[in-house]
């Protein structure tokens, strides 16, 4: 694979915390790629070591094949949108994205034409003559992203740009920061403890976890396929089932042995055998939640339960339902007109199922995640 | 910490460490030290090492005055308090147009030449002056009695002279308070006063002792207000300072005079700082 | 919540009380009259008295040369000093922290009577050299804590911003470091300069013969008469400390925030 972008084991360390751990990872020249995780997992770190403004105690970076790793902030072909925008406040709009060519000393025709070019991308040209105090704070990002993309950067570097934003106007910049991808086609490196913001706009995402790189891949594979428990109830919500194999069907599907629940069927992808623990992440939108008896398909599980929690939400019905003592998350879509049908009232007695198809088997179970054994994540 | 750091921390912090030490620490310490000197006949220092001063100073009948000067500087800066509270609570509550200017209608005489303010009470005091007029006019005083050259003038000057510096304090206090726990103390059933003495005061507590700090030790160190508006009844240690040191051309004697004053400025001094090194720094040095 | 009108009147009674003795002054100093009792109509003449007189011209001129001096010496090390006070925690910065605060709260004659022994002690001549030295060395202190605030409120990340954009460590310090805190540390040079023209008492102990500054020449004009003269000095000095400090003010404000 072609790596435009590599950090290569590196290691940053404070005291006897690893911020970063031997971490290692490529980016695609043009994705937007993404360093998701929660506060301390060390991906801002990362960012400001390819920034150049924390040096790796270990590990070199390569940007395009050079190695950078001893450059200073200021010759790396790489720009950063700072979380709090860093405007010059003592500068226009307009002197604050020419800075990057003006200290380049770039010839002042092509400067202007440039900053012209720049203030058409982001829509602001009336407002070119006026001082970061002037603008509102969606402008004041878009400003920080011409001043960091007029410099033609080889990666932009996004450091949670959109924490600072209130809800309509991060779903505005959401659709813009993709706009502006696409238009520019420049690799993205962004930053997020966000997983909505992360699954909407990368190609590619690596959840980080206390200072290394839990999983990475396209925003599916992660959302469908986690390969811990950590990666499934980070990124939205799940049930996580623990069981003993009993029986391999045909080593295509297994039998399992769940605390509380009737037996449960799953498909072999990892290949397990009788007596192994098996540990399954199952979406509640996987489940089907009725109060008629299920038809008696193949590998399909089924459990009784009562429905103990409803929160109405209009598209779609969130549910919890406990079988035996496990309590149970489901989702329910409501794609046919709902007051048709006879809804679902607490303490009913319904019937919940999921394919064996629809179940994921995680690599690890990771201590602190909450959950095991049919307990709800989140 | 690297030793091009240690380098660089010690390049920029030894010009204004070496002058201060310099100018103001040594220059400190000697007064110290020249109370242990003898004066010399033209006026200047002596050589050689005596306790003569030292004797001549505890023999000498200082104790009147250090009296009038503690009591003057702790009446000032109760009605400084007293007038300060008030007042910086309500620039503080004030809408933010008002209160750049009423900020600075306070600042501006606090900026003022304090010789030019001090002879301005010399002029509204005196004996043919407006004040004296209205107040026999108003028959509140006979024409006999002076207003000026007491410790009343001196108490009423020092009060004029320090009460921004009291004020700015606890401005500045209040602006960082949360009014809000205020609302809530009454909406907990505690009445007005109650609820500023039981939350807001404790509240402020850093800015009141700050202002309590910043009147009471110049007032102990005022020379020029008992000069021009007092009169011999109304001598402060700061008077003696300078008469030993200009009319008497005694240095040795008025530096030990000094040295005494410097301690019980110092005692004040230290206790705030240690006050502060103790609690939470508010500002000091972010990173 | 009704609130009291204490605080209110409180407020009022002390700016009346602040501005009524510099009201009669400013007034008193158009007065006709030589006596502060007596009102005998509007005149300039002691204006024009004033600057007939040499011995105050020659004051003012003392003034001024010692104000910029000691404003340019103080303004130096009190940057210097506040750069260290911010980006250092070390022992050596608590050393110098305790250093610049304390002669903000000692007692001018304190600092008068120390430095009038220290020039004595080492025998320096009394004169405009060591009323300079005293200057800078009391206004450091402002100076420093002036810009030491400005700098706690700095957001440091516009430095890295700058670096990002390819800007190295001295064209970052000149082209944003140094703009940004402009206000400040102007605020902080008419701050040393005020507090240099208007000093008196620690001037009064250094001073030496023919080095008369404009405090002391209004000092003498107190203890030897001729009043109308200092009203309308003063009310000179009073207007020129007005600009000053509104100035001061407009820089302190955050234009930016």
């Amino acid at each position: 694979m072609e790596s435009f972008l590599e950090f290569r084991d590196v290691t940053k360390s404070y005291g006897r915390i690893h911020a970063v751990d031997q971490v290692s990872l490529t980016v695609k020249r043009g994705e937007f790629f993404s360093l998701l995780g929660p506060s301390g997992c060390g991906k801002t770190t990362l960012l400001r070591m390819l920034a150049g403004f924390e040096q790796p105690d270990q590990g070199r970076i390569f940007l395009d094949g050079e190695d950078i790793t001893d450059l200073p902030p200021n010759r790396r072909k790489v720009n950063t949108i700072f979380q709090n925008y860093a405007l010059f406040p003592h500068m226009t709009v307009r002197e604050n994205i020419a800075f990057g060519p003006r200290v380049a000393k770039r010839p002042s025709g092509e400067i202007h034409e440039e900053v012209e070019r720049m203030l058409a991308l982001i829509m602001l040209e009336e407002h070119a003559e006026k001082y970061p105090h002037q603008v509102s704070g969606g402008q004041k990002q878009r400003v920080a992203i011409a001043r960091a993309l007029i410099n033609k950067p080889r990666v932009l570097l996004l450091d949670e740009p959109l924490a600072a934003l209130d809800l309509k106007l991060r779903q505005h910049m959401l659709v813009e920061l993709e706009r502006i991808h696409d238009q520019v086609g420049i690799t993205f490196l962004y930053v997020t403890h966000d997983q909505g913001e992360a699954m909407s706009l990368s190609d590619r995402i690596a959840v980080m976890k206390q200072g290394h790189v839990e999983q990475l891949g396209r925003p599916a594979e992660i959302y469908e396929a986690p390969v811990s428990s950590f990666v499934a109830s980070f990124i939205g919500d799940t049930n996580f089932f623990d069981g003993e194999v009993l029986d391999t069907a045909g080593t295509d599907y297994l039998r399992l042995r769940v605390e509380g629940l009737p037996e449960v069927w799953c498909y072999n992808d990892k290949k397990k055998n009788i007596g192994d623990l098996v540990h399954l992440s199952v979406r509640p939108e996987k489940f089907r939640i009725s109060k008629d008896v299920p038809s008696d398909e193949p590998n399909l599980n089924s459990v009784q339960a009562r429905v103990e929690d409803i929160i109405y939400l209009g598209s779609l019905t969130r549910f919890r339902v406990r079988a035996g003592d496990v309590l149970i998350a489901v989702t329910q879509q409501h794609s046919r007109f709902l007051l048709d049908q006879e809804p679902i009232q607490w303490e009913d007695d319904v019937w919940i199922s999921w394919h064996a198809d629809d179940s994921y088997m995680l690599d690890r179970v990771t201590p602190e995640s909450p959950g095991t054994n049919g307990d709800v994540g989140s | 910490m690297s030793a091009s750091r240690h380098r660089a921390e010690w390049w920029i912090t030894s010009p204004s460490f070496i002058w201060l030490l310099v100018l103001f620490v040594v220059p400190t310490l000697m007064i110290f030290v020249i109370t242990f000197r003898p004066s010399d006949p033209w006026g200047g220092i002596g050589d050689g090492w005596t306790l003569e001063t030292l004797r001549r100073i505890f023999s000498g009948h200082y104790g009147a005055i250090i009296w009038r000067t503690f009591w003057i500087s702790a009446v000032a800066t109760a009605l400084c308090m007293a007038l300060a509270l008030p007042s910086g609570y309500f620039i503080a509550r004030a809408s933010l147009r008002w209160r750049s200017t009423l900020l600075l209608l306070v600042i501006i005489p606090f900026w003022t030449s304090f010789l030019i303010r001090i002879f301005a009470w010399k002029v509204l005091l005196h004996p043919d002056g407006y004040v004296k007029q209205a107040l026999v006019f108003l028959r509140l005083m006979d024409a006999d009695t002076s207003l000026l050259y007491r410790s009343e003038s001196v108490l009423l000057v020092l009060v004029y002279t320090l009460l921004p510096f009291a004020i700015l304090p606890i401005y500045a206090a209040a602006e960082k308070f949360d009014f809000s726990l205020m609302e809530a103390a009454r909406d907990l059933g505690a009445g007005k006063i109650r609820a500023w003495l039981r939350v807001f005061l404790p509240g402020i507590q850093r800015g009141l002792v700050t202002a309590v700090v910043m009147v009471f030790i110049p007032a102990l160190g005022s020379y020029v207000i008992p000069d021009i508006v007092g009169g011999p009844t109304s001598e402060m240690i700061g008077n003696k300072i300078a008469q030993r040191t200009f009319v008497d051309r005694n240095l040795p004697h008025a530096s030990g005079l000094a040295a005494g004053l410097t301690l019980a400025v110092l005692a004040p001094m230290l206790m705030v700082l240690y006050m502060q090194a103790r609690r939470p720094a508010s500002k000091q040095g972010a990173r | 919540m009704k609130r009291s009108n204490i605080p209110l009147y409180t407020t009022v009674a002390v700016l009346v009380f602040f501005y009524l003795p510099i009201a009669v002054l400013i007034l008193h100093s158009f007065n006709a009259s030589r006596f502060s009792g007596a009102w005998e109509g509007f005149s300039l003449r002691w204006y024009i008295r004033l600057f007939q007189e040499p011995d105050i011209w020659h004051a003012f001129r003392n003034t001024m040369v010692v104000a910029l001096i000691a404003t340019t010496a103080s303004v130096t090390l009190g940057v210097a000093a506040a750069f260290a006070l911010h980006r250092y925690h070390t022992r050596l910065q608590r050393i110098h922290y305790i250093m610049i605060y304390t002669p903000l709260v000692v007692p001018d004659i304190l600092m008068g009577m120390s430095l009038l022994l220290f020039f004595v002690a080492i025998g320096a001549k009394l004169g405009l050299g060591t009323i300079v030295l005293a200057h800078t060395s009391f206004c450091v202190s402002y100076v420093a804590m002036v810009v030491l605030a400005r700098l706690q409120d700095f957001d440091f990340s516009v430095m890295e911003a700058a670096q990002d954009l390819g800007a190295g460590w001295w064209t970052a310090t000149v082209k944003i470091l140094l703009p940004m805190l402009a206000p400040g540390i102007a605020a902080g040079a008419l701050l040393a300069f005020t507090l240099s023209i208007d000093d008196f008492v620690i001037t009064f102990f250094v001073t030496g013969p023919g080095a008369t500054t404009l405090p002391i020449q209004i000092y003498s004009m107190i203890k030897h008469g001729s009043p109308p003269l200092i009203n309308a000095l003063s009310t000179i000095l009073i207007m020129v400390t007005f600009v000053l400090v509104w100035s001061v003010q407009k820089l302190m404000e955050d234009k930016h925030a």
